[in-house]
């Protein structure tokens, strides 16, 4: 029997699985439509139906260290066409759930994030942190005169909070996570055949990084379901008023500390009216997605978790707080613009500090399972 | 005195009425006629046997229809106390157990029972109607007998024909006089004392089935299958590919088309995996070079001598039984060749697998689901009829109360024929 292994199920990951969305999990009896209906999975050892017994198995590793539950888009073509009503989708949906908290660190983070008790405490850490900052400061009442945020809110000290928060706690924490997570997905491809190539060779890595960055731009994955098409349109305006959010920082941070040129910018400023598109874009896209999220597929197929309405209620909440902030500065009604400012730096807090612990890790994880593919021969890129 | 004026007057609590003649409403008549209680068959259809009627081979012993029906239809034609109607149905029931008041509509047949089916009115007639008996796999003129072992053995003409040139044609032909082309629905009441609700089962239909690829020319179902392997089928009994009539030399089962499936049909439809087995080796028979490819979720092979034929089929080498259900079905639309697709979850690698034709293991539907029976007959979730052995007077067997194969239907018949003897012997 050198072939053979024995099954340890592990009934606490089947539990946390079933808890995160995965509930119909053990009605799947194998038949494999699912692989077959899948329009992106690879036609070597395609995805979900071997997951779908890994789950069922409580074969944690087998999910949590699998590039292909990333490689899984959420079409849920797989749950349209399920005999047994098992949504296979919401399955992998609810893997990439526990794959985020299993190589969160700190490891309380990874619990404490997605777990929908603690909502306000997420909350409340930035919103301590900021009144006692402007408390120090003297900062906590309404400034007088013409609405600047920097009067309420000193940039300096905005940027005390988030500079150390994306060039320190981002890095180290997502990174010690992401060193993980890509020896796990290697090790298993390798282990079962998936990767064509065993060894790891950066820059070869970063080749792959690059080549898939087209795909997920033009979010062909996406583009490719079927059941699921109406996705494709919000989730890109999401991406790219992002992507069209991060620039503005960038802009506006050079604009401030080396060119000396402090805001508010004028609205016809073009790095303003790209700021105000994605703005637009964010919460044209969330408002959506959450429609979508509630679109009755039958059976609460495609719903999510607590895990996936967090970042839509984040990134909405975002959009909202921060145009709100813009245009009661322009009406000028400072009681309403201050308090909303200090509410959408909360929001911006949580969507920084809590990366690599939520649902928005999957950017940065499913991008990086992507370019393993690739690398590791499973998937040609575009 | 017409037959109907005679089942009237005979017609009388103690009596039993089995509504639908295949092979479980055969059974049920025949267990309860021959213990000495009169028994009126109806059967929509112009013919007895049901979906029997219909196989080249049927298992236990994989005789053809011929040998089981034959020897039934002779013991209902030498007992008096059956009565059969075909082109009947089921108007209304009232009453209760002991005592129901039944009517029946009798509907033309326009040949009566001077019919020597000398064939005729058949060659006079020009018009091509569609064959349901062989799925419209081909046409039968307006004048036809259902099949080559029909009972009653008499023509039909159709209702689609009657009024038509055609029809006068017929008349003319008919040396015998056995046309009738006045004949009117008619309604019959009858008393009896319990009813068996034979009503059988049709197939799921394919077209439901989206990734399966029934609109191609050569996917077929099952009991196409069955037809195209008949003698008496639309080939003659010789398995060719629909679109060119080519030989075969690969074959694609696709097994649980439909059933076992909350899209479709939630429920196993018990028969599906033998007659896949089954025709694979009717293609085996005809083409030994042949290769035929099974893909199942799992083969339900109940009992030990289903189990055993399973074992011999699977010894085969040309056969292949590949453990994965296919999902996807394209063709390439100049060779009209078959792909169908599936995982094999074995192995975990995707089949892509190119094939003459293929074959729809379509399941059972009951065929009266979604209907409304009179007398307030009860249903399962699913179509089936519900027996309320507690109340009795009323109850469903074979195919009408679960999916079942052909021993199983005559077991459970001769249950139900008791069932009902008890109900009009203790009232």
């Amino acid at each position: 029997m050198a072939d053979s292994k024995r099954v340890e199920p592990d009934l606490k990951f089947v539990k946390d699985l079933k808890a995160m969305g995965a509930d119909t999990l053990k009605k799947c009896y194998q038949c494999a439509t699912c692989s077959v209906v899948c329009p992106i999975s690879p036609e070597e050892r395609p995805f979900p139906r071997k997951e779908m017994i890994a789950a069922q198995w409580g074969l944690q590793d087998r999910l949590v260290g699998n590039m292909d539950v990333w490689l899984c888009h959420y079409c849920n073509d797989c749950s349209t066409y399920c005999p047994r009503g098992a949504r296979p989708g919401d399955v992998l949906n609810a893997a990439r759930a526990l794959a985020v908290r299993a190589y969160a660190w700190p490891a309380c983070l990874g619990r404490i994030v997605p777990d929908a008790r603690y909502w306000w405490l997420l909350f409340a850490i930035p919103a301590a942190i900021f009144l006692v900052i402007l408390g120090a400061a003297g900062h906590l009442h309404i400034p007088e005169g013409e609405i600047e945020f920097a009067k309420f809110f000193p940039t300096i000290l905005v940027d005390s909070i988030f500079v150390p928060l994306a060039v320190l706690w981002i890095p180290i924490t997502f990174g010690i996570g992401i060193k993980r997570f890509m020896n796990e997905i290697h090790t298993n491809a390798v282990a079962d055949g998936r990767a064509k190539r065993k060894d790891i060779v950066l820059p070869d890595f970063l080749r792959s990084l690059v080549c898939v960055v087209p795909t997920i731009l033009r979010h062909s994955k996406f583009e490719q379901c079927t059941q699921n098409k109406d996705r494709y349109i919000p989730h890109l305006l999401v991406l790219f008023s992002f992507l069209g959010l991060f620039i503005v920082t960038n802009v506006f941070f050079v604009a401030l500390y080396i060119l000396h040129s402090p805001g508010p910018y004028s609205q016809l400023n073009p790095v303003k009216i790209l700021a105000n598109a994605s703005a637009v874009a964010l919460i044209l896209g969330a408002v959506w997605l959450i429609n979508n999220r509630l679109k009755d597929r039958g059976e609460n197929v495609g719903r999510g978790s607590y895990f996936d309405w967090s970042l839509l209620i984040l990134v909405l909440g975002l959009g909202v707080t921060g145009l709100l902030s813009e245009l009661t500065r322009l009406v000028h009604l400072p009681a309403i613009a201050y308090p909303m400012y200090f509410v959408h730096l909360v929001f911006v807090f949580c969507l920084f500090a809590y990366l690599p612990f939520g649902k928005l890790a999957h950017l940065v994880y499913r991008t990086l399972a992507m370019a393993y593919s690739h690398y590791s021969g499973r998937e040609p890129c575009e | 005195m017409t037959e109907e004026q005679k089942a009237e007057d005979q017609a009388k609590t103690g009596s039993i009425l089995v509504v639908g003649g295949g092979i479980s409403g055969l059974t049920a008549t025949l267990e309860a006629a021959e213990v000495g209680y009169e028994v009126f068959l109806v059967e929509q259809n112009p013919y007895l046997g049901g979906r029997v009627a219909q196989l080249k081979h049927y298992f236990p012993k994989l005789c053809p229809p011929t040998c089981g029906l034959e020897i039934n239809f002779k013991r209902i034609k030498d007992n008096p106390r059956i009565k059969t109607f075909t082109l009947a149905e089921v108007e209304s029931v009232s009453g209760g157990p002991g005592s129901y008041d039944v009517s029946i509509k009798l509907n033309p047949r326009y040949v009566n029972e001077k019919c020597t089916c000398c064939g005729e009115c058949e060659k006079a007639c020009t018009i091509e109607i569609p064959n349901a008996f062989n799925f419209d796999m081909d046409t039968t003129k307006g004048a036809y007998l259902p099949h080559n072992m029909a009972f009653p053995m008499r023509y039909v003409i159709s209702p689609k024909i009657v009024g038509t040139d055609d029809a006068k044609r017929c008349v003319e032909a008919c040396k015998y006089d056995a046309i009738d082309l006045d004949m009117q629905p008619k309604t019959m009441n009858l008393k009896v004392g319990a009813i068996i609700w034979a009503t059988g089962w049709k197939p799921y239909d394919a077209s439901k089935i989206d990734n399966l690829g029934f609109q191609y020319q050569n996917v077929i179902t099952n009991m196409m299958m069955e037809r195209l392997a008949a003698i008496n089928g639309p080939t003659g009994g010789k398995i060719q590919r629909p679109s060119d009539n080519k030989e075969v030399s690969s074959i694609a089962f696709v097994q649980c088309a439909g059933s076992r499936d909350e899209n479709h049909l939630p429920y196993c439809s018990y028969i599906c995996c033998m007659a896949s087995l089954k025709q694979a080796t009717y293609v085996r028979e005809q083409y030994p070079e042949a290769k035929i490819y099974i893909f199942y979720i799992d083969v339900r092979a109940p009992g030990q001598r289903y189990e055993k034929f399973y074992k011999k089929v699977k010894a085969d080498e040309n056969v292949f039984l590949i453990k994965g259900k296919v999902a996807e079905v394209t063709e390439d639309p100049s060779s009209k060749d078959i792909t169908v697709v599936a995982e094999n979850a074995v192995t975990g690698e995707k089949v892509s697998q190119t094939v003459d034709m293929a074959v729809l293991a379509t399941g059972m539907v009951p065929s009266v689901a979604g209907a409304k029976l009179p007398g307030g007959v009860t249903f399962d979730p699913d179509g089936f009829i519900i027996s309320d052995l507690a109340q009795g007077g009323m109850f469903a067997t074979g195919c009408a109360a679960k999916p079942l194969d052909v021993v199983s239907s005559n077991q459970h018949a001769t249950g139900m024929a008791l069932k009902a003897i008890q109900t009009v012997v203790n009232g």
